[in-house]
């Protein structure tokens, strides 16, 4: 397990003990990051702030119950960072997936950081990360096929999942204007895959027939699970303040990766498909609501390299090596020798 | 005898795989529970993230997490191995072929019916054994034409692409076409290959002309054959090809890149050959009667990026293009109410349909010219004044040699 040798250890300095807070903390990303930071020895103290206790919690881990769509959570928030003397703050309370909860969703994400945000000017942390998407990036024929971190968030327009997410990382981005004293890292994840991570893009490759789009193959991107995980362990770590592009290596053709998958597309013409979507959607039969076949149509691929310069993050997986991960553990739970996963349920419906 | 359904639980008939039943489910299903950092632990090789140091203390500490699973693991690799061995010594008989051939094809799509073609007897004992029926259900079965689907898909095209999504094996397909359509069809002259660099960036900055646009393609065609370095061509394609549904995907594929500033610089920081049509549409839309007179140069932009970048450009001029499918009737109304930029209307397209898209046999020369270095400060890219004379003096270089080469032909379609 140990790379360094034990001199290496006994020369370092002692590294003052950090307590980490994570919100959204039963998600798939802070169940993981909850069980690698109960690992690492330079952590103190992991706060987990969910409605539900993660399950890989251990000794080092305090669980508090926070609903962050309730009105009074930002006062709440506010005396459990000062009880714990919280020194990293992961703000990751959002919803891998699209749901039906519109109204609900906006509580959580876009008013939810708010609170969040507002308990931080009240009681300030030494470092804010924040979970973003490069889904926000929105995707358009315009786009460059890597789109560097200063392009703008175009997807607000698009999709009601997308323009919470957005509204919450332009109010992250006022916060670090307005306190300079905070570290703030906004991490921008390609889409993630991986053997056991469930989300509408592990759902809609699942299916037997993949629906596509006639005639349109756009390059798409993913980041393994572990890179994803790996990603946010480097930002508790290192102190990098920015907005970093978090993606896997190499891009693929949408139709090569269901190809790789092991799944048959159902190409549909592009004319019928806003209304082929919308009644999918209604229906409760997608895994997405109707502005998603835009990222069926066009790029939205975004550029690592400020991430590998600054950040120092280097994918372990491609997005050939995602996809076949991804793959490898799809046809087993096709053979029912693992447990399918669950469809999609929001985690406390409204 | 159990009855053998090919589309059931791969482990669910003969005896040899039914211990390995228990063992196999077992470390699945955990690592269906555990976190994914389990997996980092043993790949590990970012040097940025120091794995968990777990000491003694740490283990003894937390023994139901991390001690627990150990013999469970150690017990069923030793029942799977077991089991292997069983089904090795056993692997002659007929069965026991033929349940691991199910046994891969549930697992892997596709490596059940290669199993089926490394064993041409296979299929007859099949039908022996299972009856009629079960051959029946396996063929109605969506699954086993997934598997089917899953070996003949990627015979096209390659598991990785490039940045931009070329695909060599596609491209492959397609080269002897190009090389007919270059060699016999076209019967390219290639003037002055030298004057492309062997290594480092560079772009080629070509007429456009033609309603369809083979230019491009024999272009790369031109660079793939002559050069000594075989250079590969990247072409930037205009907006508009991506608004369609197939010419987008499949000139993607090809090598074309949509042209934009940001996606020419990152290509020419790596060192690629480009080809620049800077006249865009308006080169292709224009008619026979205008043949040979360049367009407006766009904006610039290729201007831009060599004075930003250091690039060498090439001017390259293309003769016989003009006439390969020579528009001849304006497609303004038409191209409105299709909302495209323009309608190929050729002698022979849209009369007699799809056979109207072979072009004319004439023949074709192309002329690469002296490379013009800018030996200008990168800043000089914000000077419009001076990007606006360095694109005029590269229009007129071209639009002489145009005028030169057009001038010498003795024929259309002799040259």
């Amino acid at each position: 397990m140990r790379e360094d040798t034990p001199d290496d250890s006994l020369t370092r300095a002692p590294i003052p003990r950090r307590t980490i807070a994570l919100t959204g903390a039963d998600g798939f990303l802070g169940r993981n990051l909850v069980g690698l930071l109960e690992d690492d020895d330079r952590v103190g103290r992991i706060v987990a702030l969910d409605v539900e206790h993660p399950s890989t919690a251990g000794r080092k881990t305090r669980f508090y119950k926070v609903d962050l769509t309730q009105p009074a959570v930002d006062a709440r928030l506010a005396e459990i960072l000062h009880a714990e003397g919280v020194d990293t703050l992961l703000h990751m309370a959002f919803l891998a997936s699209p749901t039906h909860h519109g109204a609900w969703a906006h509580e959580l994400e876009s008013v939810g950081t708010m609170h969040v945000l507002t308990a931080c000017r009240e009681r300030p942390v030494r470092k804010f990360v924040l979970w973003s998407q490069t889904l926000l990036y929105g995707a358009s024929p315009s786009n460059p096929n890597f789109l560097p971190e200063s392009h703008p968030l175009e997807a607000a327009t698009q999709s009601r999942f997308l323009r919470d997410k957005v509204e919450a990382e332009e109010a992250v981005g006022r916060f670090a204007r307005q306190l300079p004293s905070t570290l703030v890292t906004t991490l921008r994840l390609a889409p993630i895959l991986g053997p056991t991570v469930n989300n509408y893009v592990t759902r809609y490759l699942g299916r037997r027939l993949v629906p596509t789009l006639l005639g349109f193959d756009p390059l798409v991107q993913f980041l393994h699970e572990v890179d994803a995980l790996a990603a946010f362990k480097l930002a508790v770590v290192r102190d990098v303040p920015g907005t970093y592009n978090i993606v896997g290596d190499g891009v693929l053709p949408l139709s090569t990766v269901i190809r790789l998958a092991g799944r048959a597309a159902l190409p549909v013409p592009h004319p019928l498909a806003p209304g082929l979507a919308r009644a999918l959607w209604a229906a409760q039969l997608s895994e997405a609501p109707p502005p998603f076949v835009e990222y069926l149509r066009w790029l939205c691929v975004a550029d690592g390299s400020l991430a590998a310069r600054e950040l120092g993050f280097r994918p372990a997986f491609s997005t050939r090596e995602a996809v076949l991960d991804y793959a490898s553990a799809q046809h087993l739970r096709d053979a029912r020798l693992l447990r399918p996963l669950p469809p999609a349920v929001p985690q406390s419906a409204p | 005898m159990t009855r053998r359904v090919l589309g059931d639980d791969p482990f669910a008939s003969p005896e040899p795989e039914t211990p390995a039943e228990g063992a196999a489910r077992k470390p699945r299903a955990r690592r269906s529970t555990n976190p994914p950092p389990a997996k980092t632990a043993p790949k590990s090789p970012k040097p940025s993230l120091p794995p968990p140091a777990k000491t003694a203390a740490d283990t003894a500490a937390a023994p139901d997490t991390a001690a627990a699973p150990g013999p469970d693991v150690a017990g069923a690799v030793r029942m799977l191995e077991d089991a292997l061995e069983r089904v090795l010594a056993a692997r002659d008989t007929p069965e026991a072929r033929e349940a691991l051939g199910r046994l891969s094809s549930k697992l892997t799509p596709g490596a059940g019916a290669l199993a089926a073609t490394q064993d041409p007897q296979r299929g007859g004992e099949l039908a022996r054994d299972t009856g009629d029926f079960d051959v029946a259900r396996e063929l109605f079965n969506t699954s086993y034409y997934l598997r089917q689907w899953g070996r003949v898909a990627m015979r096209d095209r390659f598991e990785e692409v490039d940045d931009f999504g070329y695909d060599a094996r596609y491209e492959a397909r397609w080269r002897p076409l190009f090389d007919f359509l270059y060699d016999r069809w076209w019967r390219v002259d290639v003037e002055g290959i030298e004057n492309v660099p062997s290594t480092g960036p560079v772009a080629l900055v070509a007429n456009h002309s033609g309603a369809l646009p083979w230019d491009g393609v024999m272009l790369a065609a031109a660079l793939r054959k002559e050069h000594p370095a075989k250079r590969q061509v990247r072409w930037l394609a205009e907006d508009f090809i991506f608004h369609f549904p197939f010419l987008g995907a499949y000139s993607n594929r090809l090598g074309a890149v949509r042209a934009c500033q940001e996606n020419a610089e990152r290509l020419l920081r790596s060192g690629a050959c480009v080809g620049v049509f800077p006249e865009g549409v308006k080169g292709l839309a224009k008619l026979y009667a205008e043949r040979y007179r360049l367009q407006r140069f766009g904006r610039g932009g290729h201007i831009k990026l060599a004075l930003r970048t250091g690039t060498p450009l090439v001017p390259v001029t293309i003769v016989g293009a003009e006439e390969a499918s020579p528009n001849v009737l304006p497609s303004g109304f038409l191209a409105r109410l299709l909302g495209v930029p323009y309608v190929p209307l050729t002698p022979t397209f849209p009369w007699l349909g799809p056979l109207g898209l072979l072009p004319a046999p004439s023949k074709w020369t192309i002329h690469f010219g002296e490379p013009l270095v800018l030996d200008e400060p990168p800043s000089a890219a914000d000077d419009e004044v001076l990007v606006g004379r360095l694109n005029e003096r590269l229009r007129s270089t071209i639009q002489g040699t145009l005028d030169r080469c057009v001038a010498k032909r003795r024929s259309i379609w002799r040259g």
